[in-house]
């Protein structure tokens, strides 16, 4: 009975603390529209920024996979306003290092040894934080080795975390609780899969092996006899996050050879393997002087079912809106709309998503695209804050769009955004384009 | 000849304590509580009460060793790691707790039996844990000193004196902490091992605390 105590109450300073945020942003909206009132003034963007700063404060002080959720929903609805994803892009799981001692317990845990005893030289501080861990480094026989090392409790604390945030973020982002179920059932499943460094290992070597071929990828070679559960042994890849190597300075050439190649990796991966690293994140690319492309983390990978997939990119295709009747079926075998719908809400949201489509598959139409436009992404927050205000969709009762989508759009978004960071200029044509032949 | 002979008495003086340990957990864990007499726990295992009471006095004796044993055990296996000798204070404290949890593990059910009462309650402290106590105390102070000769932990007059009586209820948070543990593989008690020692070393070290005492005296002294 104790324990039940301490864990409820736990949570509900967690809660507590979400409240405290929701609470302070209505402070936001009131401050808004007060000087909105007064001075005719509609500023959005600095009333955005004072929320997503309070959001991101909260968040990143509860942590864990709460910040993750946060974060993938942030990502699929769009969809949020530029300042969230700022923020957001910035946040990273970061709990406090663990002590060398834990590091060795959980060693001698899976191997018996210390890791001194089985490596030439171990880092007892950790040299950079890994999603749900650590990483060290390590060197047997002259080779240099990255070892990752997972927090204890993780998988546990997940599900508590994501059965706390559910409600929370329903009110914070404006999305019925209905369609964050929706979202946190697939979530839930990939943050399991994403504490289980052994199922890791066998992705990163099946997914390299099936890669070998994209000139220019390099892939770190796994070390099954130093991994286990919570322990991650793989060769340690040189080269740059994505901000320290545009501090470099690299010419055009190279920015549009290096996106390249990140371009093909999910082309191959999306369209051939039917199976993809669905964790874009920045930190999860080593950008490497001579043009080489790094990749490390393969924690989460989406499978996509080939009646979504087909469903999906038949939806992209160029122009699909003016055909209403095949577009009009696609939205409702993808439950973008549903058999419940209204006529007026279904003649309001398939003007959205014909808008939404055409935004965010152009740049699959065009044979080049610059990824550096500026003004492209301007756009796409613009419509998508128009979709996020939007009175019908924030108050649909059911989830929209498949649960398969929210990884593959998350991919995209992730894509898009490196790419516009890179400033790459990119040769689109890819195996989409075929089906868009059909 | 005569060391061999010694030796050999020796060991079986040890294996019969060990013995008379062994059988006393059982004899708990089968049972459920303490033999009727050491006359008939005697009787069970084979060997005179005057051997017996060569080991121990009574039953609590036995029950205290058990702890001792598992202390013992756990700061033998530390001096063994080579890099015992680097470690800072905290990290030895940390790896103290780690392999104590790791070798009372085997020992789960027996543990629990003996702690069936919260270790916080303070108001009667558990028998059973009393040697340990004395023990554990003087090996902290040890460490204490060590980190206070290194300056890890900063000497604070009046309350350095009691660092190793806060060290202990620390101790006895952790034992009850894992008593009540149903994560799998007792992660939870990683966790809290972790997050305490830390907290209690970022309170112990040299810190703002020390300033904040130092100014409020000066303030108090000089006005």
């Amino acid at each position: 009975m104790k324990e039940q105590d301490r864990i409820y109450s736990s949570r509900s300073q967690r809660t507590g603390k979400f409240l405290k945020t929701g609470v302070k942003l209505g402070a936001n909206y009131l401050k808004h529209y007060g000087k909105k009132m007064v001075t005719g003034e509609d500023n959005r963007d600095s009333l955005q920024e004072r929320n997503a700063e309070d959001v991101y404060e909260a968040l990143s002080s509860l942590k864990g996979s709460a910040l993750k959720v946060a974060q993938m929903l942030s990502m699929d609805q769009g969809i949020l306003p530029q300042a969230y994803t700022q923020k957001f892009a910035q946040a990273q799981y970061s709990a406090p290092p663990l002590s060398y001692p834990l590091v060795v317990k959980t060693f001698q845990q899976y191997f018996k040894e210390s890791p001194t005893e089985l490596f030439d030289s171990f880092s007892k501080q950790s040299v950079a934080a890994a999603s749900i861990g650590q990483v060290h480094q390590a060197s047997l026989n002259g080779k240099k080795l990255a070892v990752k090392v997972q927090y204890p409790g993780v998988a546990t604390s997940i599900q508590s975390d994501l059965k706390m945030v559910k409600p929370v973020v329903s009110t914070m982002f404006n999305i019925s609780q209905a369609e964050i179920n929706h979202y946190l059932e697939e979530v839930e499943v990939r943050l399991l899969e994403e504490t289980d460094y052994e199922l890791e290992l066998q992705r990163g070597q099946s997914i390299s092996e099936a890669c070998k071929d994209i000139k220019g990828l390099r892939f770190p070679k796994y070390y099954e006899e130093f991994s286990s559960e919570r322990i991650l042994t793989m060769d340690w890849l040189e080269g740059l996050h994505l901000d320290k190597f545009i501090a470099t300075n690299p010419d055009q050439e190279s920015r549009n050879q290096l996106g390249q190649i990140l371009w093909d990796f999910y082309d191959f991966q999306i369209h051939k393997l039917r199976e993809l690293h669905a964790d874009p994140h920045p930190g999860n690319f080593l950008f490497n002087q001579n043009g080489e492309l790094g990749i490390i983390d393969f924690g989460c990978i989406k499978t996509l079912p080939d009646s979504f997939y087909q469903n999906y990119f038949q939806i992209m295709k160029p122009a699909i809106s003016e055909n209403e009747e095949e577009f009009l079926d696609l939205l409702y075998k993808l439950q973008f709309l549903l058999p419940s719908d209204s006529e007026k809400e279904v003649n309001h949201f398939k003007v959205i998503y014909a808008d939404l489509l055409k935004l965010l598959g152009r740049p699959f139409f065009e044979e080049q695209f610059d990824f550096s436009n500026k003004a492209y992404f301007e756009e796409v927050y613009a419509l998508s804050e128009i979709f996020q205000n939007d009175k019908l969709v924030r108050n649909a009762k059911a989830g929209r769009g498949p649960k398969d989508a929210i990884y593959l759009n998350r991919t995209y978004f992730g894509l898009y955004n490196i790419l516009h960071l890179l400033g790459a200029k990119i040769h689109t044509h890819s195996a989409v384009n075929d089906l868009f032949l059909v | 000849m005569a060391s061999t002979s010694t030796a050999k008495k020796k060991s079986t003086k040890k294996d019969l304590r060990a013995k008379i340990l062994e059988a006393y957990q059982e004899q708990l864990l089968l049972k459920g509580e303490n033999p009727a007499s050491v006359y008939a726990f005697c009787k069970d295992l084979g060997i005179s009460e005057s051997e017996f009471y060569q080991h121990f006095s009574d039953f609590e004796a036995v029950a205290s060793q058990f702890w001792i044993g598992i202390f013992k055990e756990s700061t033998k296996r530390l001096g063994g790691s080579p890099e015992w000798d680097e470690f800072m204070v905290r990290e030895k404290l940390l790896t103290f707790y780690y392999s104590f949890f790791e070798a009372i593990k085997g020992h789960r059910s027996y543990a629990l039996l003996t702690l069936k009462g919260s270790l916080l309650g303070f108001k009667k402290e558990f028998a059973d844990i009393k040697d340990l106590k004395t023990d554990y105390k003087k090996w902290l102070k040890g460490l204490i000193n060590e980190g206070q000769a290194q300056g890890e932990i900063a000497g604070r007059s009046k309350l350095s004196d009691i660092y190793d009586d806060i060290f202990w209820y620390q101790f006895m948070f952790l034992l009850d902490f894992w008593r009540k543990d149903r994560s799998s593989n007792f992660e939870k008690t990683d966790e809290a091992i972790e997050k305490s020692v830390n907290l209690s070393f970022d309170l112990i070290e040299k810190n703002a605390l020390d300033s904040a005492f130092d100014f409020g005296k000066f303030i108090f002294q000089n006005r």
